[in-house]
Order: structure tokens, then sequence, then C-alpha cells
């Protein structure tokens, strides 16, 4: 267990990161007012941490909630995925919840529709015509990574999937379920007959020692 | 905690010193009356502001929420109530109280010039004898005061009282360094730099030598749990901070 003067200044600097970021994005700030007294506790279960975030204006975290109104608890790299994905569903995520789930997605809804306006952010410090040429830069280099990072999956799909063989194509693989799920289909109607066959065999047995 | 001497005349302790009992709360005062005035800044400087880390833990453990009283003793300068104002909101108290009126004094003009008004008060108000209604208030803190009380069980023993059944007493205080390498870094720092710091911003070196010696005959983690019990209370731990410099004790009214 961590010394809780660590953990205390760790969740006092994620506080001040969290709203000082909203401040650059009135909107989803406004989102988060009006569930203002609602509470979201992450329990990230290898770590033995709890991360409550009690939302308002400004946004308080503690180490310690007694009745949140969703409670999530997981291991870190499940509760990561769950943050990162579009999914709302919980199903197989590793993750489990109490409480309000709706507030949940909720939350996650307002999540995805954040735009932090980091312009103005740097704006404040650096001035109008540096921040905007700053931030153009950034933008640029930014929308660059991204598009590599698209068109680098695309290409290493295509690789592994056309030139390695080493995965099948989403056809394929598509196509190899289709088959396996004939061959269970088609091996269930022959255990049926086999049954039924069997079934009259024994009535015929019985039959004949009657007889 | 008290002792007698070979004139039968009751003492305690005054840091490393015996006084008599009666004049133990007027040194102690006299103490807060010469620092009251740079307490603020004297306590940044002396934990690197590490005290807002530990009394902001003393809140989240606190669980108060809207509509609760909550009782602050040696409240001080105003820390805990003001965090504590806005948990409680409107329909909630909080009572600022200390046994020292200059420290009373800063913290009410600090509150106020913080614009805290309407759910609270300020109270002048010795630990031992509080003066209110038994089961008034749903949680009391104590901050760095109970080493400076006379006669701590019944100190405790005056918080259950006006405690709600149910309640939660906090005591935060100085405790015993868990590791010996840091209690050997805790002392050099707390007998010769402490006092250096308070001559230096206060020009008071005597009250941090106090400070420091208080803290040293303050009982340790599990001595102050055992006298929580003693005094009543149910459900006791506690949390030790930054390495068992200071702890944070809990204990519930039965």
């Amino acid at each position: 267990m961590l010394d809780p003067t660590l953990l205390v200044a760790a969740s006092a600097t994620l506080e001040a990161i969290i709203n000082k970021a909203l401040q650059y994005d009135p909107a989803t700030l406004k989102s988060l007012q009006k569930n203002t007294g609602k509470s979201l506790a992450i329990e990230i279960s290898e770590l033995n941490l709890t991360l409550c975030f009690h939302l308002g204006n400004p946004i308080t975290i503690t180490n310690h909630c007694e009745d949140p109104t969703v409670k999530l608890k997981g291991s870190l790299p499940a509760l990561l995925s769950l943050a990162l994905s579009d999914s709302t569903n919980l199903a197989k995520s590793g993750v489990t919840a109490w409480g309000n789930t709706a507030f949940l997605a909720e939350v996650k809804s307002i999540a995805r529709r954040m735009e932090i306006d980091w312009e103005d952010a740097i704006n404040q410090w650096l001035g109008d015509i540096a921040g905007h040429q700053i931030a153009e830069g950034l933008r640029r280099q930014f929308g660059w990574l991204n598009n590599r990072r698209i068109s680098g999956e695309r290409l290493l799909k295509e690789f592994l999937t056309e030139e390695l063989r080493a995965t099948p194509s989403p056809a394929e693989l598509e196509s190899f379920t289709s088959a396996v799920d004939q061959i269970y289909l088609k091996t269930d109607r022959l255990n049926a007959r086999i049954q039924q066959l069997s079934a009259r065999l024994q009535q015929q047995d019985s039959a004949t020692n009657k007889e | 905690m008290t002792d007698h001497n070979s004139t039968n005349q009751e003492t305690t302790h005054f840091g490393f010193k015996q006084v008599p009992v009666e004049d133990k709360a007027n040194k102690v005062a006299d103490v807060f009356h010469s620092v009251a005035a740079k307490y603020d800044i004297m306590n940044d400087l002396m934990s690197g502001g590490i005290h807002r880390l530990w009394k902001r833990f003393t809140i989240e453990i606190s669980g108060v929420r809207a509509g609760h009283k909550v009782l602050d003793i040696a409240g001080g300068t105003g820390d805990l109530s003001y965090k504590f104002s806005q948990l409680v909101g409107k329909d909630g108290l909080v009572v600022l109280a200390d046994i020292n009126d200059s420290m009373l004094k800063v913290g009410r003009d600090r509150l106020t010039d913080r614009g805290v008004c309407g759910n609270l008060v300020v109270a002048q108000a010795d630990a031992q004898y509080l003066p209110f209604p038994d089961n008034t208030f749903d949680c009391i803190t104590i901050a760095f005061g109970l080493r400076n009380v006379t006669d701590k069980d019944l100190a405790l023993r005056s918080m259950l009282r006006v405690l709600k059944p149910g309640g939660r007493l906090l005591v935060l205080e100085f405790s015993k360094p868990r590791s010996q390498l840091l209690n050997k870094a805790y002392d050099a720092y707390s007998f010769r730099i402490l006092p250096l710091i308070g001559k230096l911003v206060t020009n008071d070196s005597e009250s941090y030598s106090y400070l420091a010696e208080s803290i040293r005959m303050h009982p340790d983690q599990s001595t102050l749990k055992d006298m929580m019990e003693t005094a009543g209370f149910t459900n006791c731990s506690y949390h030790d901070m930054t390495g068992g410099i200071v702890a944070l004790h809990k204990g519930i009214k039965p």
C-alpha cells in the first residue's frame, strides 16, 4: 500500500490538471456540472487503489469514497481498454460495475464529445500570434502522425494477410467460421439421426423378443 | 498523563520540561499567541507544504457530507473548517473551536476574507471541557492539537460525549516514524533546522523547540489508539502518513 501522502499528492495533481484542461472546454464542463453531486469510483485491482471523481465545479478526486453513484473495478489494462473503446458494454471487458450504470454511460458519452481547445491554452502563455503558429504546427504534426498511424495499421494488416499469409483475411475468416457452423449443424443432425435409428432398432429388438 | 513530584504537586510535560498541571495551558497559550500571526507561513515552510496533503487526506476520511455538523477542535487558522464549510453546505454547520483567542482571531478573519459565512461559527473552547450538548456532532477533527492538551484522556472523553452515536473522531497528529533512518533524519531536522527557521521567520526559536519536544512526548500510534479505545471509541484505526511522521487516528462513537 502506497503512503497516503503520495496518493493524495497524485490525486491532487490529477485534479488540478483535469480542472485546468476543462477550462478550455466549456461545453464538457457544462455537461459535467449538470451531474454535480454524482461520483464515479474506479478501483484498480492490482494496485489496490481507488480513485473517486466527484463531479461539480471544480471536479474533485479522492482516494476514499463511501457511497459513489457508480463504481468500476478491474485491472488497469481492462479499465484503460474500456476507457479507450467506443463500447459501453461491460460484458467480457474484465470490468465489474456497481450502481447507476446509466450515469456511467453518460460520463462516457461526455468524455467522447470532449474537445479541449489547446490553442487557447497555448495563447494564454505565448500570445495570439505565436500561439496560433505553434498550434497550427502541432495540428499539422498530429494530423500527419494520425494519417501515418492509420495507413501503418492498414499496411501491416495487408502485409500479414496477403504477403506473409500469417493471418486470414476477414472474408476468409468469415467463410471458415461459416463452414465450422455448417459442420456443427450437420453433426447435430447426424447425431439426432443416429439416435433415432438406434431407438428404432431397440423397438424392433424388443418386439422380436416378445414374439 | 500526569505525575506527582516530591512536593505532591501534580505535574505534566511541557515539551521535555515538567511543569505544574495548571501552568501547562498558559504556557501552551503563550506559544500560540507568539506564533499565531505567522502560523500559516511557518506551517508551509516547516512541512514544505505537505501539511496541506495531510489535511486533505483527513477531509477524505471524514466522510462529511451536506447537512452534517462538524466540530474542528484546535482549528487554528481554519484550514479544515474552510473545506468542511463547503462540504456541509447551507444546511450543515461547522464549529471552528480553539482554546487560543489569537489563533481563533486569525482563523475567523481568514475565513471571513474567503467568504465563508452562514454555516460556520467560531467558539473559544477547551478540548477537555467542550461546551456543547451531548450527541451534537457527526464528525470531530483535532489536527495538530491533541499533543498540546494537558489531559488527553479527559479531552477524548469530552469529544466522545459531544459526538452523535455513529459519529467519527479524527485525530491528525505528529507521531513516530516507522524507519530508524527516517527517525534520525527527522530528529536532526526537528531539533536543529526547525528552531532555526522559527528564529529567522518569527524571531522565536523557543516556540519551535517546544513544537519539536512536544511531538516527541506525544503518544505513539498504538498508544493513542489504545487511549481512544479506553475513552470509549470503537473501530479505532490509524493511517501512517509520510512514513509515520504524522498519523491520522479514527474512532467511532458506539
